[in-house]
C-alpha cells in the first residue's frame, strides 16, 4: 500500500496521471461502407444476416421498371469470434459467385491514455465463381475460378458526425479475359459517412482503379447511400455503378458508366443476431 | 481509607460500568460484523433455506463471476453463459445503495448513487438480498403473472425467474444455485449496517421485552420486502409530471441509469452517446406515443420479442420518482439546445 502511495506521489510530481481510455464507437454504423467493407467488426458472438440487392439501370426506362426487372442478390452471414475478428460467407446470384472473408480489426482510435488517431482493419476475401466454364473444350482448372482480395481500411472518425475512410485493395484473379488484363489489380478506394440525424446518415464510397489493369469498358466504381438505423437494422439504400456486392465485381468489373447516366438503385438489409453471451 | 477507596469506586463505578455494559451488550455479544441472520436466529427466527451459514470460499467466487460476468471459470472450463443478453448485474448493484435501509427514498437513494458514483438501476441490490423475506413484491404481478407467486416466497425461485424471464436465459443447473447462494450470503446485512440508536440496543438487551418485540424492531430497520409500484407516463407528455427539473440530477440519471446499459458495446443495441444530435433525437421524441418516449420507455419497459430478445424493464416509482423522470427530461432538453 506504501509502495503504491509512492509511485502515485512520484507519477503525480512527473506530472504522469493515469487516465482513462476512450475509443471510437461506430466509426461506420455497419460492416458495409455501401459494397465495400468498413472498418468495423461484429461483437462477439454476433451474427450479422445481410440480404443486398442491386437492380438494373436506372434509365433503362419504364419497361424495365426502371431496372427493377432486373435484380441481383447476395445473401451473407458474417460473424464475430471475437471483438475484433469477423468471418463471412455469402452467396451472389451475380456469376453466382460465393465468397468468404476474414476480417481483423488491428488497431481502434483511441484518445485518453493511449492516442491513436486511426482504426487500421484487414480484411482478406476469396470468391468462387461457380458458373460452368465458358470453354469447356479447353483443360480447365478449378482454380481458375477463384480471385482473391486484401484490403487494408484505415479510417478516422473525425467527429460524432463525419468518418473517412481509405480501402488500398488488391484484387487477384487467377484467370483473366484477355492477356491485357492483369491478374493483380491494383486500387484505392476512400469513403466517409456523415451522420444527419440520430437515425439517418449519408455515406459514400469510390475506387480509383490503377491504369492499364482492366480491359475496356470497365469504370471505377462509386456509389452514394442513405442509412437508416432501427433497433438492431440497418437499412441502406444506395445509387451506384456496379452489380456486384463483393471486391471482385466493383474493382474489377464495374461495367456501368455513371457519365451516361448508368446507375444501379440497390439495397442492404442488415440485422443482428445475439447468438452467444459475452461480458458486459 | 484501602476501605474507603474501595467502597467510594464501588459506589460510583459500578452504576457507570452497568450502564456502559448493558448499552453495549447487543454489540458483545453479537459485534456489528455479526450477521442480521445470526441475531434473528438468536431470537427464535427460522433461517431461510436459501441461508448460506459458512460461504465457501470457491463457490463464493464462482457465485459472484456467474453474477457479474454471467458465466464462471470452472475446473472444467467456462461455463456456459446462464444469458446471452445480460448478466445480472445490468440490473442489480451488488453493493448497498442507500444510507438508510429502512424507507424508500428515491431521492436519497440517487444522493447515495452520485456520491458514490454507482449505477442507477431498476433492480433491488442483492446486497442484503438473502435478509429479505420476499421478492418480485408488490405490481410485478402485473407484469410476469403467476410467475410471481413462487419467486415472491423463494429467493431461488426469484433467482431462476431472473435468469429465464428477465435475463431471457436458461434454468440455473444446480451447481450454479449453489455458488451464487453462496456470493449472496457474503452480501447480508450485519448489525452494524442497522442504524440503530443507543435506546433501541437497550430495547434489544431488555430482558423483560419479548422476543416477537426485538424482532420487530430489527425488521424496521431495514425493508424485508422492496415495495414496488408500477408509475404510468403523464397524461400530458408535453406539460410532464408537472414539476421543475433539476438539470445536474438528471445529468446524473443519463450517467448513472441510462448510459449504464445504453453506452457503447453495453447490453443494448440502442447507444446513447452525449452527442448533440441523440439529445435532439430524444428531446423530439419527448412527447411521442411510442418507446422513444422517455415517458414510455421508463414507465412501461418494452418486452422481449422473437427474434430481438433484449428489451428494457421499466423503472418503478420506487426506483425513478416523476421528480427525477422530470430531472432526466430537463437534462435532455438543456442537452440538446
Amino acid at each position: 500500500m506504501i509502495k503504491r502511495v509512492y509511485i502515485g506521489v512520484i507519477l503525480t510530481c512527473f506530472g504522469i496521471h493515469a487516465e482513462a481510455q476512450y475509443f471510437a464507437h461506430k466509426t461506420f454504423r455497419d460492416t458495409r461502407v455501401v459494397n465495400g467493407h468498413s472498418v468495423e467488426t461484429n461483437n462477439e458472438g454476433v451474427a450479422k444476416f445481410i440480404i443486398s440487392h442491386r437492380f438494373g439501370v436506372i434509365n433503362s426506362g419504364l419497361s424495365e421498371l426502371f431496372g427493377l426487372d432486373q435484380a441481383t442478390i447476395r445473401i451473407g452471414m458474417d460473424y464475430g469470434i471475437k471483438d475484433w475478428a469477423t468471418i463471412g460467407l455469402g452467396r451472389s446470384s451475380f456469376e453466382k459467385t460465393l465468397d468468404g472473408y476474414a476480417k481483423v480489426r488491428f488497431k481502434r482510435q483511441s484518445s485518453g491514455e493511449m492516442n491513436f488517431p486511426l482504426t487500421l482493419t484487414g480484411l482478406g476475401s476469396i470468391a468462387l465463381n461457380t458458373l460452368p466454364f465458358q470453354n469447356p473444350s479447353r483443360e480447365n482448372y478449378f482454380t481458375s475460378r477463384l480471385t482473391f482480395t486484401s484490403q487494408f481500411l484505415i479510417a478516422r472518425k473525425f467527429s460524432d458526425d463525419l468518418s473517412i475512410q481509405i480501402m488500398p485493395t488488391l484484387v487477384h484473379r487467377n484467370l483473366v479475359s484477355t492477356l491485357k488484363e492483369s491478374n493483380d489489380v491494383f486500387s484505392c478506394g476512400a469513403a466517409f459517412r456523415y451522420q444527419l440525424n440520430r437515425s439517418w446518415a449519408l455515406s459514400g464510397e469510390y475506387y480509383y482503379v490503377l491504369p492499364d489493369q482492366l480491359a475496356e469498358g470497365r469504370y471505377n466504381a462509386a456509389a452514394l447511400g442513405f442509412e437508416v438505423e432501427t433497433r438492431g437494422h440497418v437499412f441502406q439504400f444506395q445509387l451506384g455503378n456496379s452489380l456486384g456486392m463483393i471486391e471482385k465485381f466493383f474493382v474489377t468489373e464495374t461495367l456501368a458508366d455513371i457519365s451516361k447516366g448508368d446507375i444501379h438503385f440497390g439495397f442492404n438489409i442488415t440485422r443482428d443476431f445475439k447468438l452467444k453471451g459475452r461480458k458486459y | 481509607m484501602k476501605s474507603l477507596i474501595a467502597i467510594l469506586l464501588i459506589v460510583f463505578l459500578y452504576p457507570l460500568l452497568a450502564w456502559v455494559s448493558s448499552s453495549n451488550s447487543l454489540f458483545e455479544a453479537f459485534g456489528p460484523e455479526t450477521p442480521l441472520m445470526q441475531v434473528n436466529a438468536s431470537l427464535g427466527l427460522a433461517i431461510p433455506s436459501h441461508y448460506v451459514n459458512r460461504a465457501d470460499p470457491k463457490k463464493v467466487r464462482i457465485g459472484g463471476q456467474l453474477i457479474s460476468e454471467g458465466r464462471a471459470d470452472t475446473p472444467q472450463g467456462k461455463s456456459n453463459y446462464i444469458s446471452r443478453f445480460y448478466a445480472c448485474t445490468s440490473c442489480h448493484n451488488t453493493v448497498r445503495e442507500e444510507e438508510d435501509i429502512s424507507k424508500v427514498d428515491s431521492e436519497l437513494r440517487l444522493d447515495y448513487a452520485i456520491e458514490h458514483q454507482l449505477p442507477y438501476l431498476q433492480a433491488s441490490t442483492f446486497w442484503g438480498i438473502v435478509n429479505r423475506v420476499a421478492w418480485y413484491n408488490g405490481d410485478y404481478i402485473k407484469k410476469y403473472g403467476d410467475l410471481v407467486i413462487a419467486a415472491n416466497k423463494s429467493l431461488e425461485e426469484s433467482i431462476q425467474l431472473c435468469a429465464q424471464e428477465c435475463s431471457q436465459g436458461r434454468e440455473l443447473e444446480a451447481w450454479e444455485m449453489e455458488a451464487m447462494l453462496h456470493y449472496l450470503a457474503t452480501l447480508e446485512l450485519k448489525v452494524g449496517d442497522l442504524a440503530l440508536s443507543k435506546e433501541e440496543i437497550n430495547q434489544l438487551n431488555d430482558g423483560s421485552a419479548s422476543n416477537q418485540n426485538k424482532l420487530n424492531l430489527i425488521a424496521s430497520k431495514y425493508l424485508p420486502r422492496s415495495p414496488a409500484t408500477f408509475a404510468e407516463p403523464p397524461n400530458d407528455k408535453n406539460r410532464g409530471y408537472g414539476m421543475k427539473g433539476n438539470v445536474e440530477r438528471g445529468k446524473a440519471i443519463y450517467e448513472l441509469g441510462c448510459q449504464h446499459c445504453h453506452k457503447e458495446d453495453g447490453v443494448s443495441d440502442l447507444v446513447l452517446d452525449d452527442a448533440k444530435k441523440t439529445f435532439k433525437w430524444l428531446r423530439n421524441n419527448i412527447s411521442a406515443d411510442s418507446q422513444n418516449s422517455i415517458y414510455e420507455i421508463i414507465r412501461h419497459g418494452t418486452y422481449a420479442e422473437y427474434g430481438h430478445r433484449e428489451y428494457m424493464p421499466l423503472y418503478t416509482q420506487e426506483k425513478m420518482s416523476d421528480q427525477q423522470v422530470e430531472d432526466l427530461r430537463f437534462y435532455i432538453q438543456e442537452m440538446a439546445y
